[in-house]
């Protein structure tokens, strides 16, 4: 039983960063349509910038702990965010009325050329985080060892996936983004900017993966410029499994999946662990296609 | 531009042609496939630097029969993929034989297309047993091969004194048949019981649900059969969880990011299995190629791996130097009848008639406070 709690707890930790990246590609498919490949590497910019903050100003000696890794965080995502949105005027604004297809192809064309960028100019070794940021205490619950850091990168993830929804659902631009991804032309009529609302969702969804870079990044300390794809691949997956365009669904679907892999690890084998991960991707199209919270798509009356 | 000019400049360019390479009667190329990019990136740029200084310093002494040594560098990524097309193109440029690489699964991936344009491979980090055992007359490898590294590390866990033994490997090539061959001696020599055996998939960051898993099993020691970016992770986790059973490491383990990634406290304490790393080299040709190398690069190289490969570089040319040919087969049967006992920088160069090298080099080492690869003696 402690096995189960314990597996339990680190499949959350792990699910909270699937799920703060997922919202970024759930946010982009419900207003766009378009499933941004080069999302997982903005969450590899995201854990690079802050490596070069980190160490170039020394935050948290200047500001201490708890502030200067806040500071950090809103720095790498005001960073991130204007990628985000460069990403978007550059690739895909240029193609909104173009096939689909192209979109998808320009999609993974800055992801490649994002990868290989963060490898030109960060080199090809991989880069560590500095040690000893992060207090390495352990809290004890239940009898089960977890280390602070992991609570702490849980509580984070779901405050910022609260704010999000909040945000969406009660302000008025939250309002015109739901509108503009139930149907662009008909929010057009009705008064709002989409144009505006795009590059609102462009600034969000980054700014999000990017922070998650910097979890990442702390509390595991490695970083190379390949890390956004698995990532970004994990995070995909949650989304769909939660259904693709919704944002509860985004954040639930990251947290199950995690967990997913946890138990698929404790209690199947190891070395199958992505691969039950895929499998429950694969079941959940064939079962539910719209994702455990359904799909927000138009209706065509 | 006038045509009148263009001639000019295409005559000029000619010229200038002619005059670089009239040092040297031609070029002997010898290539080089190594990750440059990709996990295992350390590796790759150490083999770059130890190769190319080794080839400048035969060119400074009037070159290799004559002729100038020229490496033509190709990344392999790290990966089986990336490596089968630098293979190809590799292939395509005339070179006499291949230095590389590292990964066995990398390696074993370009075996097939280098032997079908009868180029000779060495391979400097490949110790997986089956890559020999393929009948490729024209494959070497100046590394030695898991079943020596299962025979120490299995003498290791005895000297120890551990029971319960967990064993963690990747899935590649290597790191699966070392963990098949420890598991094997382990049982059939009665010294402990095997009370886990896994894979973890590398790439992934997160190891905590394979860490809790191994605790439950409750090991005196883990076999961790995989590469350095891995254990370095693991490493650091285990000791976030508060975990303190022992580690001990395969060879690919060996590379100072180990520590990096890990950090010097979680580092402490951890053993692995390598031939000798390069501080500890104990020939004249390696003191004297570790000085150059610290003159031309400011530091001595990281990786024992990549001074196999300059051993791959001086068994090559040698061959070429005594043979006075560089057709491939004549050099295939130089290196495996006539090149005895070859002082290279790791110690003495034989080759069996499987391509293997002869002798055995496994040492054990633990990593002390300081991060430092320590030498234990038996």
């Amino acid at each position: 039983m402690e096995l189960f709690f314990q597996q339990l707890t680190n499949g959350l930790a792990v699910g909270g960063i699937y799920a703060l990246i997922a919202l970024g590609y759930t946010m982009v498919y419900g207003v766009l349509k378009l499933i941004n490949f080069a999302h997982g590497d903005l969450f590899t910019i995201g854990a690079y910038l802050g490596l070069t903050l980190l160490t170039a100003m020394g935050l948290t000696d200047k500001l201490g702990l708890g502030v200067g890794i806040l500071a950090l965080a809103v720095m790498v995502m005001g960073l991130v965010a204007v990628v985000g949105v460069v990403l978007e005027r550059v690739a895909y604004k240029p193609l909104r009325n173009a096939d689909r297809l192209a979109a998808v192809v320009s999609a993974l064309g800055a992801s490649i050329f994002f990868q290989n960028a963060v490898m030109l100019i960060y080199g090809a070794k991989f880069r560590v985080y500095p040690h000893n940021i992060l207090p390495k205490m352990a809290v004890n619950i239940l009898g089960l060892e977890i280390p602070l850091i992991r609570i702490i990168i849980l509580a984070a993830s779901i405050v910022l996936m609260i704010a999000l929804y909040l945000f969406v659902q009660k302000t008025k631009t939250g309002t015109a983004i739901r509108a503009s991804a139930i149907d662009q032309g008909a929010a057009k009529l009705m008064g709002v900017n989409v144009n505006r609302v795009i590059s609102i969702v462009f600034i969000i969804g980054p700014a999000l993966g990017g922070v998650a870079g910097v979890m990442v990044g702390m509390y595991y300390g490695q970083i190379n410029f390949t890390m956004g794809w698995m990532y970004g691949l994990k995070a995909f997956i949650a989304a769909i499994l939660g259904g693709i365009g919704n944002i509860p669904g985004a954040m639930i679907g990251g947290l199950l999946l995690g967990v997913i892999e946890a138990m698929g690890a404790a209690y199947i084998s190891i070395a199958w662990k992505d691969a039950i991960a895929f499998f429950v991707l694969i079941l959940i199209l064939i079962v539910r296609p719209t994702g455990l919270l359904g799909e927000r798509v138009a209706e065509k009356v | 531009m006038g045509k009148r000019t263009i001639q000019m400049v295409v005559l000029g360019f000619l010229a200038l042609a002619f005059t670089a390479t009239a040092a040297f009667a031609g070029t002997i190329k010898i290539g080089l496939m190594c990750p440059l990019t990709g996990s295992w990136a350390s590796e790759g740029q150490d083999m770059e630097k130890i190769v190319k200084l080794l080839a400048e310093n035969i060119n400074d002494k009037g070159g290799l029969l004559g002729e100038e040594v020229e490496i033509v560098v190709e990344d392999d990524g790290g990966n089986p993929r990336t490596a089968a097309l630098a293979a190809q193109r590799l292939s395509t440029r005339d070179i006499v034989a291949v230095i590389g690489t590292y990964g066995s699964s990398v390696t074993e991936a370009t075996q097939n297309i280098y032997d079908e344009f009868d180029i000779i491979q060495l391979a400097n980090g490949s110790t997986a047993i089956r890559l020999t055992q393929k009948g490729l007359d024209k494959f070497f490898r100046t590394c030695p091969r898991d079943d020596e590294q299962g025979k120490v590390a299995v003498k290791t866990i005895d000297n120890m004194g551990f029971d319960r033994v967990a064993i963690l490997h990747d899935n590649t090539t290597y790191a699966k048949g070392l963990a098949d061959e420890a598991k094997k001696l382990l049982s059939k020599q009665g010294t402990a019981n095997v009370v886990f055996f896994d894979a973890l998939t590398p790439g992934e960051r997160d190891y905590s649900a394979i860490l809790t898993k191994m605790k439950a099993a409750k090991p005196d020691a883990v076999f961790f059969t995989g590469y350095y970016p891995e254990a370095g992770m693991l490493l650091r986790q285990k000791k976030q969880m508060n975990w303190n059973v022992p580690f001990i490491g395969g060879d690919a383990t060996n590379n100072p990011d180990l520590v990096k990634i890990a950090g010097k406290d979680a580092a402490e304490d951890f053993y692995f299995l390598s031939p000798p790393v390069p501080q500890d080299l104990q020939t004249k040709q390696a003191e004297d190629f570790l000085a150059d190398y610290r003159e031309q690069y400011g530091s001595a190289p990281d990786s024992v791996w990549a001074v196999l490969s300059g051993d791959c570089f001086l068994a090559v040319t040698t061959a070429i130097k005594e043979t006075g040919s560089t057709d491939p087969d004549v050099l295939a049967e130089y290196l495996h009848s006539d090149l005895k006992d070859m002082p290279g920088l790791t110690g003495k160069i034989s080759f069996d008639d499987k391509g293997d090298r002869v002798g055995d080099l496994y040492r054990l080492y633990r990593v002390n406070s300081q991060g430092e690869f320590v030498l234990q003696s038996d």
